[in-house]
């Protein structure tokens, strides 16, 4: 089931080869076997009712019929509960679907459940969810990353092959680098925003996860376009690349990002560098410039904005109302104060801070000032180079319990990711290697628009890496 | 620009947030407040003053047709509401506080 291209399953479904029912119990069972270790789902959708599902949909003739698929819990589904692992919304079931659902089902996709996540994707190690973490398949002791770290982990276990995340400052690509997966966060306004839970909306995209650059590639091409249900969606497709040549490929390095990360990261990197040099992709040494100041003004724009998004929690149209009585302010404040978690309500109150009367130019002006010159220095460097590459992440991933209590430790990991979020463009993550057993992820940035080129570029470097389709061995 | 962070701030954001807070929680987020404004005043090196502010990646703002479309039910658009009567929501009282 596992390794093998999407397409080839859809075919092998549609043609009998594989029996919709023998690939449904195969799911289950594995879900049976290890979900109780992982805890890579909130909701897992009743067995007989996606059996049902799958097997009308291999009748049809889509894209994805029959597939089951992953999909991040703050992604509106209808008739399924969407929690954004939050007390807050714990039995909040959205009567309608977020539009990437919508594509997705035309195109015969079945949704299996709804995974973990940090609360309101707040985190960057799915800790913070009010059901409990996830643990990584790679080292049960370990993280899988965050946000998205349940569709991370859902991938690497087996469970499925296309899961669906959302990227505010690399919740899409933290997890993939953590569980040796694809994951990419599209150029800002190619997905459709519609039924995602907002957190940031001037950082945040739904993305594709997969196993390989060509699904990854395949479940971006469905999810993206156009939407006039969102307001910030462009109406520019991105040009489709199916392939690309490494020779010649120019690739900057940012050196400041490297310098950051630790040495068993750095040292996966490079030899990952090493192998693609010598296919003939040109490397180069270059500077992003104000490394130093990204992660402080990414978290003042990411806090202000979530200030504002989460203020809609009040308990009375929907979600956590123990308090429904006497004055609003107070009803408002209790039910707000026993619905969101600890992370979510320093998010908060900081971001109402920085945008109360005398601090916001003192910090939210200046912080989308820092994004400006974030911006401008990204886009000329992708001016000289085809691509911009670093790790993923600068560290491997943490145990448990290792940086949850400390804040700014927590924000430090996301210090190579937030870039591509400040300034719309495109990046994924794909396997780089393995240090003691724990996965390495590459990133890869490019120019606006240059999703496809990105993907095609990475179906490339997967095949000289030797590194897709992996998955890891639970015992 | 130093900020004090003391039990008065910690209040006026409780306030502005609408979120109450237990003691524990005031005494660990006024602790970590501390922490994250100081890893936020790092960008009072830089003189930004020539730099515009751009606050969102992308210039869109684009319309919509303003067609009538098909809206949820009264039903549907209400199934997650815990106080309701008819088809009415039961808020908290907003007057006379």
């Amino acid at each position: 089931m596992v390794s093998e291209m999407i397409l080839e399953t859809v075919e092998k479904l549609r043609n009998g080869d594989l029996d919709p029912e023998e690939y449904v119990e195969k799911t289950y069972e594995k879900i049976n076997r290890i979900e109780s270790r992982i805890k890579a789902f909130i909701t897992i959708r009743d067995k007989e009712e996606v059996k049902r599902e799958v097997k009308e949909k291999v009748k049809e003739n889509g894209k994805l019929s029959g597939i089951l698929i992953a999909v991040k819990d703050n992604i509106s589904t209808k008739g399924i509960r969407t929690t954004c692992a939050s007390k807050m919304l714990e039995d909040y079931i959205p009567p309608f679907d977020a539009t990437v659902i919508e594509k997705l089902k035309r195109e015969g996709a079945v949704i299996l459940g709804k995974t973990n996540m940090d609360e309101f994707a707040m985190g960057s190690t799915t800790e913070t969810s009010y059901f409990g973490p996830t643990r990584n398949p790679w080292d049960l002791e370990r993280t899988p990353g965050g946000s998205s770290g349940g569709s991370g982990a859902a991938l690497a276990a087996g469970i499925v092959d296309i899961a669906l995340g959302s990227d505010t400052g690399g919740s899409i690509r933290a997890p993939a680098a953590f569980n040796a997966v694809f994951g990419l966060k599209p150029s800002y306004g190619t997905v459709s925003r519609y039924g995602l839970v907002a957190y940031a909306n001037s950082l945040e995209q739904i993305g594709p996860m997969a196993k390989n650059a060509e699904d990854l590639s395949l479940l971006y091409s469905i999810i993206s376009g156009d939407d006039p249900r969102d307001a910030t969606t462009i109406s520019t497709t991105p040009e489709m690349i199916e392939d690309v040549e490494l020779k010649g490929v120019k690739m900057g390095v940012l050196k400041d990002i490297v310098d950051a990360s630790d040495k068993a990261v750095v040292s996966v990197f490079n030899n990952a560098l090493d192998k693609l040099s010598s296919e003939g992709v040109e490397i180069e040494e270059t500077k992003l410039g104000y490394a130093d100041y990204a992660l402080p003004a990414y978290y003042i724009i990411a806090m202000a904005e979530a200030s504002s998004n989460l203020a809609r929690f009040d308990g009375v149209r929907y979600g956590y109302s123990k308090y429904g009585e006497g004055n609003w302010r107070e009803t408002f404040a209790k039910n707000r104060g026993e619905g969101f978690g600890i992370e979510v309500k320093r998010r908060i109150l900081l971001g109402s801070f920085i945008l109360s009367a005398g601090y916001y130019e003192e910090f939210y002006i200046k912080a989308l000032k820092v994004r400006r010159l974030i911006k401008d220095n990204l886009d000329n460097l992708l001016k000289k180079y085809d691509v911009i590459a670093s790790p993923t992440m600068p560290i491997l991933p943490p145990k448990i319990g290792e940086v949850i209590d400390d804040p700014i430790k927590m924000y430090a990991m996301d210090l190579n990711t937030v870039i591509a979020n400040l300034a719309g463009l495109p990046a994924l993550s794909q396997p780089a290697g393995f240090y003691n057993n724990l996965p390495v992820g590459l990133q890869l940035m490019g120019k606006y628009l240059s999703d496809y080129y990105l993907m095609a570029l990475a179906s490339k470097i997967e095949k000289v890496l030797k590194l897709y389709d992996l998955t890891a061995n639970i015992s | 620009m130093k900020v004090e962070v003391n039990d008065q701030l910690i209040s006026k954001l409780q306030n502005l947030a609408l979120i109450e807070l237990s003691a524990d929680e005031k005494e660990r987020i006024k602790k970590d407040i501390k922490n994250i404004l100081e890893f936020f005043d790092k960008l009072n090196e830089l003189d930004l003053s020539n730099v515009e502010p751009l606050f969102h990646p992308v210039s869109s703002g684009k319309l919509r047709k303003d067609e009538i479309q098909q809206p949820l039910s009264l039903d549907d658009a209400l199934k997650n509401v815990k106080r309701k009567q008819d088809s009415y929501i039961i808020g908290p009282a907003t007057y006379g506080e």
